[in-house]
């Protein structure tokens, strides 16, 4: 049982100041100040607070999970019930310790067990043997507003005095409406420690969490930032009595894909219900539109995502649906997980154009047609251009990959195309991507640009000034912003009009290995249109995942001097350079689309397959190699998760940069990752 | 009644509001008179070469955090209305992350009356108390300009080198933790004072927490450092001799004590017991195989590692109290330790 306080302290304050304003004029006296009585009110909140919040001590476990360190210090749990449930937060317990001791406000030591984890919300239950605890008062969600008062508490500095950091609630319902975020200083110092009210009641539990990744770690990255989450406690209490049956709670998924792309989308218009899903199973349909999800309206894709935030496995969801002028109610049972996406592949390389000239293109110009894909099979040529896939008109490539993506393979579509002014249509059967690079994919040489002459008078000297501006060749540089540095080649004649692909080189530790990348890649990157980024590890013995953002800050620098194709950008690592680039992969799914290892294994957990960002792998590794074994499990990984991954074995190879002939390789795979 | 209180209370909130407001202008003019700006060695290999200072005597003492900084023969201050002086090192006691300058008044037995704070005004605080933070971090402050000023509260008073391992600390005296990013590039020997000018505490340097990879934000209290300061300026303190780190003197292995633990594999191998060695001191005392050994003399181990160096630790004579884990209970034991030592 626990308490909901009804007043509200808004209202009071609000009544407060409106009677000070009238006041002020008349009255004088020498009173505290304002700033005083709320430094008073402050450490009352902390006080009333003080006796929910507990300290807790691992023992044992691993000392980093990821590429984040653990702590091995104490950490902090706000007390559920009065016999002995405490909810923390998971990252607390990230190091799976062998054994956890609750420490209590009068010095008590007790022994834990973990009960069960909230893998939606990133919360764990503890359970310790004690009567008599004092539970967390629940402040109500709906009467949290953004700017008011909060209070970050932990217990992990001193035992007798738990930490206060003062901020204020910066927004509600965030990360798909499972947080309240705030400003107060949120860190390891007190995640699993509660937000409280100036009241002292409890708003929230303080937790890590990220939009982009969901591992007991991700938003760690964000600590001290201003920028902190806590799950409101009022659900943290609705979900209690589930979690102390001892099952862990998951995210609950329909299984659909919607139209369109990112939050900002507008309707939920279903473009795909998954196989063997709640979605499938209730009926629902491609070309359906959800209109309302449990009572609530939906009129854009955010909305859906918001409803769903807060939904487990096992919850049941009430959609009403519209479907041409009818509308359906569709109940579905929601579950964990779903069978893995796969995209279907069509089977050519899109031609690739000058920038000027695709604006007046219609459809999507054909380079290469892959063997024994579907586009072989209907007899699709170099040069044909796609005009229509099913009924939809093709306006560029990227919505093509969409609409192929969005399909399964082994489904039946019609295509139709233009072979010179000659329209022609196919019926063909879509197949699954295949994992092996084409051996015979030409170069597809970008023409050197031409000094424009209606520049100004003198045509010439204004030419030789635009192509000093560029750089290009070989470039050093320093990130001041981010003390780091990273080494970039430009293909020679670059030219601004093309797109290029582009190559984030990530240095295994010890080594930069700039001269054998210089060595290898320069002829490949000229004759392909690829540009090397490469960045230096602060500590070159290898990378921190701090460095991430580093990394991508340095993409963004090249993507905003040069023509970069958002599909070709990929990771290319070897050896333990192989964490910083899955990790990467995996988290900044907007920006890279593949990573090719060298005798690198996957070390870090991949996240699913999304049709909304394709990734593609490809593995080199020697056979005499001692990661063979765990490359091939990686491989064999990725593809039961229906991503794309290539293996590519060296004869004979041991542990190092393999030969020119995979390097080509790379190259062509690189070169292919437009592929649809 | 209740309207009444309302009513009451908030008449006192605001009633002298423009006053306070006025009062908060002076505090901060005031305090940001008496820090100053320091520059002197650094400026290769992403090592700073400036820091703060407050000053402590209208002579012109200076209280600082030793660093780098102050390893050069010129040093010089700069005050918030622009004035530059030379300044030397006067004394500085490197256990206590501390330094005291003075400044050079250029002509000898020239009064110079600057504005300083009072050493004996400083106060203790406790959590939850408003403070502002002054320092010349990222040497934003150039010339005549004032330091930068931050806000925030106490989040916790704490000893860092409690945490064993986790802070590279020289310092092993209690710090206040504070919810601002005071501990910057530059800001350590800034000031933390109350809303109403009290002097608390001295910015840090930056320290990194190896165990959690986070940056913490501490001021070490002036009511810790305020003698040995006092003591620089008369010209009659003595740097303490530094005590040796924590070494294992290795007096004993768990084994002495009848204890076999599991092998040391991992990184962080639990303190698991193996088994015990039969009429040893710890199987008189009641331990059993599979026990976690959680506590030695009430500090927390961790690992094999620990409690080795824990039981190292003991000497002869020694009572020492273990707590262990069997199965879900905490055991409290207990044993006389009155064998030889090994050396």
């Amino acid at each position: 049982m626990y308490h909901i306080a009804h007043q509200n302290i808004v209202c009071q304050l609000a009544s407060l100041f409106a009677v000070v304003t009238l006041l002020t004029s008349i009255l004088c006296a020498d009173q505290p100040d304002l700033g005083a009585l709320e430094e008073k009110a402050f450490k009352e909140a902390a006080a009333f607070a003080d006796p929910s919040v507990v300290r807790i001590q691992t023992v044992g476990g691993l000392d980093r999970v990821g590429r984040v360190l653990t702590g091995t210090g104490p950490t902090t749990g706000v007390v559920v019930s009065a016999d002995g449930y405490i909810i923390s937060s998971s990252f607390n317990f990230a190091s799976r310790p062998t054994s956890i001791l609750v420490q209590l406000s009068d010095g008590r030591q007790l022994p834990a067990k973990i009960v069960a984890s909230d893998k939606a919300k990133m919360l764990t239950l503890i359970k310790i043997d004690e009567k008599d605890m004092t539970p967390a008062t629940a402040a109500r969600k709906d009467d949290i507003k953004v700017g008011q008062w909060a209070l970050a508490m932990g217990r992990t500095y001193d035992n007798e005095i738990p930490s206060v950091s003062v901020g204020i609630v910066s927004a509600l319902n965030r990360v798909y409406g499972k947080a309240l975020q705030t400003d107060a200083k949120v860190s390891p110092v007190n995640y699993g420690g509660p937000l409280v009210d100036i009241r002292g009641h409890a708003m929230g539990v303080l937790v890590p969490l990220s939009t982009r990744g969901s591992g007991e770690t991700a938003g760690v990255e964000w600590y001290d930032s201003g920028i902190g989450f806590a799950i409101p406690m009022e659900e943290v209490y609705a979900s209690l009595d589930r979690l102390k049956r001892g099952v862990d709670l998951k995210s609950g998924r329909i299984g659909i894909d919607l139209k369109g792309r990112g939050l900002l989308a507008g309707e939920a218009e279903i473009n795909r219900v998954r196989e063997n899903s709640p979605a499938k199973a209730a009926g629902l349909e491609k070309g359906d539109v959800i209109i309302e999800a449990d009572g609530k309206k939906i009129g854009r894709q955010a909305e859906l995502r918001h409803a769903l935030g807060n939904k487990y496995a096992g919850d049941s969801l009430t959609l009403v649906v519209r479907r041409g002028k009818e509308e359906l109610t569709k109940k579905l049972i929601l579950v964990a997980d779903l069978e893995a996406y796969e995209s279907a592949f069509l089977g050519i390389l899109p031609r690739r154009i000058d920038l000027q000239e695709a604006a007046d293109l219609q459809g999507v110009g054909v380079r290469y047609v892959f063997t024994k894909s579907a586009a072989a099979e209907a007899g699709l040529q170099t040069r044909d251009r796609i005009i229509k896939f099913q009924n939809e008109q093709i306006e560029d490539e990227s919505q093509l990959l969409d609409l192929v993506g969005r399909t399964r393979p082994g489904e039946e579509i019609s295509i139709e195309f233009l072979r010179g002014d000659e329209k022609k249509t196919a019926k063909i059967k879509l197949t699954s991507i295949p994992n092996q690079v084409p051996a015979d994919l030409r170069t597809w040489p970008i023409p050197v640009p031409v000094p424009s002459s209606e520049d100004n008078e003198d045509a010439t000297d204004g030419g030789a000034e635009e192509s000093e501006k560029i750089a290009t060749g070989r470039l050093q540089r320093e990130m001041a912003a981010h003390e780091h540095s990273y080494w970039a080649y430009i293909p020679e004649g670059y030219n601004p009009n093309h797109l290029y692909g582009l190559m984030v080189w990530l240095h295994p530790g010890g080594d930069t290995m700039e001269a054998t990348i210089y060595r290898e890649w320069k002829s490949i990157c000229n004759q392909r249109g690829i540009i090397i980024l490469a960045p230096k590890a602060e500590n070159l013995n290898g990378w921190n995942l701090n460095e991430a953002d580093f990394i991508n800050a340095a993409v963004g620098e090249i993507q905003e001097e040069y023509s970069i194709d958002p599909t070709r950008i990929f990771l290319h690592t070897f050896s333990d350079g192989g964490r910083m680039a899955f990790h990467l992969a995996f988290r900044d799914r907007d920006v890279y689309r593949g990573v090719a290892a060298v005798t690198s294994p996957v070390r870090v957990r991949p996240e699913e397959n999304e049709a909304d960002h394709r990734l593609q792998f490809h593995f080199v590794v020697g056979d005499q190699d001692a990661n063979l074994e765990a490359v091939n499990q990686s491989v064999e990984g990725l593809r039961q998760m229906k991503y794309p991954a290539n293996l590519s074995t060296v004869q004979g190879g041991e542990y190092r940069y393999p030969p020119a002939e995979q390097v080509q390789e790379i190259g062509r795979w690189a070169d292919a990752l437009d592929r649809i | 009644m209740r309207f009444a209180t309302l009513v009451f209370l908030a008449c006192c909130l605001l009633f002298d509001s423009p006053a306070i407001a006025q009062d908060r202008q002076t505090v901060i003019r005031d305090t940001s008179a008496r820090v100053v700006k320091i520059f002197g060695a650094g400026g290769i290999q992403k090592l700073h070469s400036y820091c703060s200072g407050f000053l402590v005597s209208k002579q012109g003492h200076v209280v600082t955090v030793w660093s780098h900084v102050l390893d050069t023969d010129s040093l010089s201050i700069v005050l918030d209305d622009g004035r530059r002086f030379e300044a030397k090192v006067l004394g500085a006691e490197p256990q206590l992350d501390l330094a005291v300058l003075k400044v050079d008044p250029g002509i000898d037995g020239l009064e110079l009356n600057l504005p300083c704070f009072d050493l004996k005004q400083a106060i203790d605080v406790t959590v939850g108390t408003r403070v502002m933070g002054f320092s010349n971090m990222f040497k934003v402050a150039v010339g005549d300009e004032p330091v930068s000023v931050l806000h925030g509260v106490i989040a916790a008073r704490t000893r860092l080198s409690a945490r064993r391992g986790a802070f590279n600390f020289p310092y092993q005296g209690p710090v206040y933790v504070v919810d601002a990013i005071t501990n910057n590039p530059g800001a350590g020997g800034g000031v933390l004072i109350t809303r109403s000018g009290r002097l608390i505490g001295m910015i840090g340097k930056e320290v990194r927490n190896k165990h959690s990879n986070t940056w913490i934000n501490y001021a070490v209290p002036v009511t810790e450092i305020r003698e040995p300061i006092e003591q620089i300026i008369s010209g009659n303190y003595e740097t303490q001799r530094r005590e040796t780190d924590e070494e294992t003197p290795g007096n004993y292995k768990p084994v002495d004590l009848g204890l076999v633990m599991v092998p040391d594999v991992i990184f962080r191998t639990p303190a698991f017991v193996d088994s015990i060695i039969a009429d040893s001191l710890a199987d008189k005392a009641g331990l059993m195989p599979e026990d976690l050994v959680l506590f030695v003399n009430d500090k927390l181990v961790q690992s094999v590692k620990m409690l080795a160096t824990e039981v190292g630790a003991l000497e002869k004579g020694d009572t020492v109290t273990m707590i262990v884990r069997r199965g879900e209970e905490l055991v409290t034991i207990q044993m006389k330790v009155d064998i030889e030592q090994r050396n």
